[in-house]
């Protein structure tokens, strides 16, 4: 049975409410929920949280923009089924000449073409019932690779190559599909067709707070309104890369690292802004802005 | 009721169809839709394709299940304050309540309940059981037992609290219900025409059935008025992630070659098919080509708004194609030719442009508003000539969409080529445009 209980996040991670009603509704009627939002955001982390909370197998693929549905389902190992074979004649030979000893297949067996059957995440998370599918970044792929899912997506079912053995999964344990996207280029409608969709909208200062208290709890908290209230300005000036929780708590576990008084002198002293600003017309922009600095 | 609800999606268009209205079914089947909140949430999940459609898909949602219509530009408040919803609801309560109540606060309230999810009453339940311990006798109360499936289990708990409002909830439920099956019980949307309240107000009526404020008419109010979560047809939004996206799309021409090379993947694995008996796979080498052209309109003061904004798509493009861009200046039109610099003093005549591989990617990036006498004949042919040439070519403009069919000039040079805004999505529809050319135009 999938886990169908509304999950709201954990000590580490928190999950707003939104967010948590579409989550949950993807998994009770078994779609995949595609995410999208600013990089930076937790998109990652929702299902890496959510496995480790719960106990659920994770498994993981990280798209690239060479991938294809044999990594992502499942491929077959043709060296070792070569090896195998050459090794069976072998054997047959040295029978022939009355030889005892006999090279090992490793249990395997050329009759049995599922033995050569590599499995990838997608294929073993559909035959582990209750467990937690993460495709990240999925707008990295060609743009063949979301068109090749849809069979599998909307009938829970892919075929392995050569054996021909179905892995197929019932709406009830279908695993909870979590699917991350930066949209860097636009998904096919088809495919979006097929997922549950949630924007992840930018964190508002008092969720920051939460944020910031779940990752460094004891934090000084002058240091932490000092941060954030700058973090939030410099998210208002319009920069061509505004900076993202990530790099938030990048900067945090930066000052953290120094006492109190220091790390408040630091940030006046625009330290460790680099952390936080990655592009040099923004960092102009900044300094004269925020700290009044002309460079 | 929810025959028409595809219908009213597309009409905001958005994408909608028959496998819609079945993925919202089966989510009712499963218990996920009992409060209207709960229908907006698995809707938008189901609809909804990007942060820009969240803007035009609660519009829809309001229109379709609270009647209430939201006008271009308009605020949600005063299209929810004029509304008939509004007003049977605002029935609920007494004068001297109306009075005591900001008008906003009280669009809120409506707002929250109107989103109120089976998880805001799920949460209240649950910080609500410690007070059932403390009183037993609460626990008699069970007037709507045995009432539906077993997974609406929180909603029968949530009766036994008769001072929370919310056995009207209930009620409603068992009307949606009947709704699924097929049968109408009057009226077109969930709060009923005849001013039936969604919730009813009941004792608490200044608290209401407000859970402890459940942030939906924040929510609500974000989504129809934030510019955020709308198209941005009308903004030139170019920012460094957004090119990045749109430019993504730009697909590489492929061309094939006379050089044949071994194809050692191929080779290989039919070899190791084969048993291992190897035999040569040749294949055609293939070289991954993206050109572009660039063509920018950089004189007089018609263009001069918009400079940082072609300079930041040029700085993208020159970073993105360093070694196949070609930039091309002109000013206002062309006559017989471009200028190679900004400057506009090395003139290369349109001959000499077109000797160069058809498969370029042209852009070209003007307001196309010039006096009529500047885009004269001459200057058409000349336009001709390229647009002939270059199949994969399209203008952006970086004036507003709504005002292109306002100049004369702009209306003739818009039949010539494929027009788009000089924004993401513009830029992204051009690509697309640009690769079908491709695709068919050989």
């Amino acid at each position: 049975m999938a886990i169908t209980k509304m999950w709201t996040g954990s000590d580490k991670y928190i999950c707003d409410k939104e967010l948590a009603q579409a989550f949950h509704m993807a998994r009770v009627i078994g779609m995949p929920l595609l995410i999208e939002g600013e990089p930076g955001t937790g998109k990652t982390e929702l299902p890496l949280q959510f496995a480790e909370d719960l106990g659920a197998k994770l498994f993981v693929y990280p798209v690239g923009s060479k991938s294809n549905v044999e990594q992502f389902v499942a491929k077959f190992d043709h060296v070792k089924y070569l090896r195998d074979s050459q090794v069976e004649i072998l054997n047959a030979q040295r029978e022939e000449k009355g030889l005892e000893n006999r090279l090992s297949t490793g249990g395997r067996n050329t009759e049995n073409l599922q033995d050569y059957v590599l499995k990838g995440p997608a294929a073993e998370a559909f035959s582990t019932p209750n467990s937690v599918l993460l495709i990240d970044e999925i707008d990295k792929a060609p743009r063949e690779f979301p068109n090749d899912l849809l069979y599998a997506l909307s009938h829970r079912k892919f075929v392995m190559p050569e054996s021909g053995e179905m892995i197929e999964v019932s709406e009830e344990n279908m695993p909870a599909i979590v699917i991350t996207s930066n949209r860097e280029q636009e998904l096919p409608t088809a495919f979006k067709g097929r997922c549950v969709y949630h924007y992840i909208s930018f964190p508002t200062p008092e969720t920051m707070h939460e944020i910031v208290q779940k990752h460094f709890p004891k934090l000084n908290e002058s240091l932490e309104q000092k941060c954030i209230s700058m973090f939030y300005q410099m998210r208002s000036l319009g920069l061509d890369r505004a900076p993202a929780t990530r790099e938030l708590l990048s900067w945090i576990k930066y000052l953290k690292s120094f006492e109190e008084a220091e790390a408040l002198t630091r940030v006046n002293k625009v330290e460790g802004l680099g952390v936080l600003i990655k592009n040099q017309n923004d960092m102009e922009k900044v300094k004269a802005r925020i700290f009044g600095k002309s460079s | 009721m929810f025959d028409q609800l595809p219908h009213t999606f597309r009409k905001h268009k958005l994408s909608a169809d028959v496998r819609t209205l079945l993925q919202f079914r089966n989510a009712m089947n499963k218990g996920l839709v009992r409060t209207l909140g709960d229908a907006y949430y698995v809707l938008k999940g189901l609809v909804t394709s990007a942060p820009t459609e969240i803007g035009p898909f609660s519009q829809a949602f309001y229109e379709h299940f609270l009647g209430i219509d939201i006008r271009k530009g308009e605020p949600l408040e005063d299209a929810v304050t004029r509304s008939n919803a509004f007003r049977g609801w605002k029935e609920n309560f007494s004068e001297e309540e109306l009075a005591e109540i900001p008008s906003m606060e009280l669009v809120d309230k409506f707002l929250d309940e109107v989103h109120l999810t089976t998880f805001d009453i799920q949460r209240v339940l649950d910080g609500k059981d410690i007070l059932k311990k403390d009183n037993p006798e609460m626990k008699d109360n069970d007037p709507n037992g045995g009432e539906g499936t077993p997974t609406d289990r929180p909603l029968d708990r949530m009766a036994d609290y008769r001072d929370v409002p919310l056995e009207e909830l209930l009620r409603r439920m068992r009307e949606v219900a009947k709704q699924q099956k097929g049968k109408h019980s009057g009226g077109d949307h969930w709060i009923g025409t005849g001013g039936v309240s969604p919730y009813g107000h009941g004792g608490a009526a200044a608290g209401g059935v407000r859970v402890g404020g459940t942030g939906g008419g924040k929510m609500a109010r974000a989504a129809v008025n934030s510019r955020d979560f709308y198209p941005v047809d009308t903004k030139a939004l170019l920012k460094d992630d957004n090119i990045d996206a749109a430019l993504a799309a730009l697909k590489g021409i492929e061309e094939g070659t006379a050089e044949i090379i071994l194809d050692i993947p191929i080779t290989i694995k039919e070899g190791l098919k084969q048993g291992g008996i190897f035999l040569p796979h040749e294949k055609e080498k293939v070289q991954q080509k993206t050109q572009v052209i660039l063509m920018i309109d950089n004189g007089g003061w018609s263009m001069s708004p918009y400079v940082t904004t072609v300079q930041k798509l040029f700085k993208k493009m020159k970073t993105r194609f360093s070694h196949d861009l070609k930039t091309y200046y002109f000013h206002n039109s062309i006559y017989g030719g471009l200028y190679t610099d900004a400057a506009r003093w090395k003139f290369e005549p349109i001959e000499k442009i077109i000797r160069q591989d058809k498969n370029y990617s042209v852009f070209v990036i003007g307001d196309a508003d010039m006096a009529p006498y500047e885009l004269s004949n001459a200057s058409q042919e000349s336009w001709t000539e390229l647009s002939k040439h270059f199949k994969r070519m399209a203008w952006l403009n970086p004036m507003r969409e709504s005002i292109w069919h306002t100049s004369m000039t702009c209306s003739v040079l818009m039949r010539m080529f494929p027009m788009f805004g000089l924004t993401p999505d513009g830029i992204e529809q051009a690509i697309l445009e640009m690769n079908r050319r491709r695709k068919f135009g050989k």
